[in-house]
């Protein structure tokens, strides 16, 4: 096999245009799978990290908008092995302006006593989190948002509500790092419950809470109990890891999982037809060397890993390069601010796992989309073959 | 006695196909021995293309028995054969049939990749395999940059490098001029004598048949007894 790589590479480079051509359909194509891929795997299969595996979200079951009453707190709280529980408040809002897209970073209330307890990994200095402890209109924000929008300690953010109708006027007070990169913005919901006003029913909802528990062995049993306790209730709840709360969170419209597939399916069926025929194109034009080749004694197994040969170089190369393509794209998607929204986003990467796959996707469509014409052309009779004029 | 190198009995090839039924080559007996070089002649169709493919089993016949250099044929499968014709016979087509992406050098190698050989022993035959044809300064020319007569002796020294037993060759000056064609003949004439290599070669023309030791001809599918020829043979 290897003795015909030379042969094979010049083959490669017969018709230039043409496997320029079709190097940059795999390429871009396999670019294509590898992002699907780096999609799938930052969101379906990224580990959580030690503290994450602790917590869990409850939710209305019907959907993240429908309010739960705050009184559910003491309930869970009893629960054996919850360590603590904190309230978590989706506010939506306007920042400034609605036309650029940085204004849309996600803003949520918490609750300050528990917020750096629930969330352990999240770097901040003691005196900013005293303030925030203190300062009744605080809001803290990650370092990430900071940069981005150019934010300093003592800052007036100024939030209209959408979904309250209320107008939040908050200082920072403090900027924590965290290892998502995330840009993101919390501040003090008792803020937001006073300024809804003592008479407003929605002062004693909550959209939902943060669990934490003790032992991560505890997370699937602790979402089992809070769901029963609330199953007959007129605010039935739904419980999840945060990691497949963020997941339901970024997929409530339709199957996001289903989706990749079929892109991917699609994508990979679309480069199997397009280098299956170019394929055997440039195997028609060789026919007759095909004969010349078993005339010399060539078997039909050594015209067939020549043929398959040369597909295979020219999918790995273009796989090679797509995988690059991707990893450049994935770094862009990393920063931009689709992950505000999806947490899975900011570690998004061509991993070496990813990039193995993606090679050997292209090794595969390389393999198949040849398989037929080099069988034929294997098989063609020697006489056959050198009478083609191809 | 000389070792016999071809020998085939009641030999017939029949082509079918849809409604044509073509007898080919019709209980053909021929015996060829070492170090004869034997002209095979007669007019276009009479069969001769076809026996020399069945010779180098190229094509397997209808019926009949064909030995070639002691191993009958019929009992090879594709594999087999391959390397059979890869060991023991070199083939020159009329059409020269280089690769045109290949070098000189690198097409006379490609029969030697089959083999064990290192690349660098492989370089050493088929750089003398191409002073032997008197191509020694055109070893990395592509086909395009030679002249058909140095084209074909290319392919000649493709045909050798494999120091094949038998070496068959189909019209190969029917694309040349006269002087390269008188070039390959002499070629062919000397790897006859001095090489002592047996060769079987298809032609039209009977200047290029003095060159050989013998010539037989063939008839409407038939091999016409030693000696005899055609009716109307000029
Ligand atoms: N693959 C094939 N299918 C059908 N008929 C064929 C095939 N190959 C050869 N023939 C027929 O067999 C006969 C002998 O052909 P062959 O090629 O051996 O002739 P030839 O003596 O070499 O002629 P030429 O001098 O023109 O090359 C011809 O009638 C030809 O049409
Ligand atoms: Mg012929």
């Amino acid at each position: 096999m290897f003795r015909y790589f030379p042969f094979i590479l010049k083959n490669t480079l017969r018709n230039r245009r043409r496997s320029i051509l079709t190097i940059s359909s795999i390429a871009v194509s396999l670019c294509i799978l590898g992002v699907l891929m780096a999609l799938y795997q930052a969101m379906f299969f990224g580990e959580p990290t030690p503290a994450q595996a602790l917590r869990l979200i409850t939710r209305h079951r019907v959907s993240l908008t429908q309010p739960i009453p705050i009184s559910y707190r003491e309930k869970i709280q009893r629960i054996p092995g919850v360590r603590g529980v904190m309230a978590w408040q989706w506010f939506g809002g306007v920042y400034k302006d609605r036309r650029d897209p940085n204004n849309f970073f996600p803003r949520f209330g918490a609750e300050p006593e528990f917020f750096f307890q629930v969330y352990p990994e999240f770097q901040i200095p003691d005196d900013e989190k005293q303030a925030f402890q203190h300062e009744r209109t605080g809001a803290v924000i990650s370092r990430t948002l900071a940069d981005q929008m150019h934010f300093k300690l003592g800052d007036r953010i100024t939030l209209v509500g959408d979904i309250f109708p209320v107008t939040l006027d908050l200082k920072l007070v403090g900027i924590f790092d965290e290892p998502s990169h995330a840009a993101i913005l919390y501040f003090n919901r008792a803020y937001l419950r006073d300024a809804l006003g003592a008479n407003n029913p929605r002062q004693n909802e909550v959209g939902a809470f943060l669990i934490q528990a003790v032992n991560a062995d505890d997370v699937p049993r602790i979402a089992d109990t809070v769901d029963r306790q609330f199953d007959n209730s007129p605010f039935p709840t739904r419980t999840e890891s945060e990691k497949a709360f963020q997941l339901s969170f970024a997929a409530f419209v339709g199957n996001l999982k289903l989706f990749i597939m079929a892109i991917f399916g699609a994508v990979t069926f679309t480069v199997l037809l397009v280098s299956g025929n170019t394929i055997s194109m440039s195997v028609r034009e060789r026919i007759r060397e095909v004969g010349i080749l078993k005339t010399l004694g060539f078997t039909p197994g050594a015209i067939l890993s020549i043929i398959l040969g040369e597909s295979v170089f020219i999918s790995i190369v273009g796989g090679a390069l797509g995988c690059l393509l991707a990893s450049g794209i994935c770094g862009v998607m990393r920063k931009g601010p689709g992950g505000n929204f999806m947490a899975a986003l900011r570690t998004l990467e061509i991993s070496p796992a990813v990039a193995v796959l993606c090679i050997a996707t292209a090794l595969l469509i390389g393999l198949i989309s040849s398989s037929l014409p080099a069988w034929s052309a294997s098989r063609t009779s020697i006489l056959d073959s050198l009478r083609s004029t191809g | 006695m000389a070792e016999t190198v071809i020998e085939t009995h009641q030999l017939t090839k029949e082509f079918v196909r849809d409604a044509f039924h073509v007898v080919a080559l019709k209980e053909v007996d021929i015996t060829v021995v070492r170090g004869e070089f034997v002209a095979l002649m007669g007019p276009s169709g009479s069969g001769k293309s076809t026996l020399l493919h069945l010779i180098a089993a190229m094509d397997r016949p209808t019926s009949g028995e064909i030995l070639v250099l002691g191993q009958n044929l019929r009992s090879l499968n594709d594999r087999a054969i391959a390397k059979w014709r890869n060991a023991h016979i070199g083939f020159i087509f009329q059409s020269f049939n280089l690769i045109p992406v290949l070098s000189a050098i690198e097409n006379v190698e490609l029969p030697l990749k089959l083999t064990n050989l290192s690349k660098k022993e492989r370089l050493e035959h088929a750089t003398t395999a191409l002073q032997l044809v008197g191509l020694g300064d055109r070893l990395h020319h592509l086909p395009r940059q030679l002249s058909g007569g140095q084209e074909q002796r290319v392919a000649i020294a493709r045909a050798i490098v494999t120091d094949p037993d038998l070496v068959l060759a189909d019209e190969p000056t029917g694309n040349l001029d006269a002087g390269s064609a008188q070039e390959v003949l002499t070629l062919l004439s000397r790897l006859n004598k001095e090489f002592a290599k047996t060769i079987v070669m298809v032609t039209h023309d009977p200047h290029a048949a003095h060159f050989a030791t013998k010539a037989r001809h063939l008839e409407k599918a038939e091999l016409l007894p030693e000696g005899q020829v055609p009716a109307d043979w000029k």
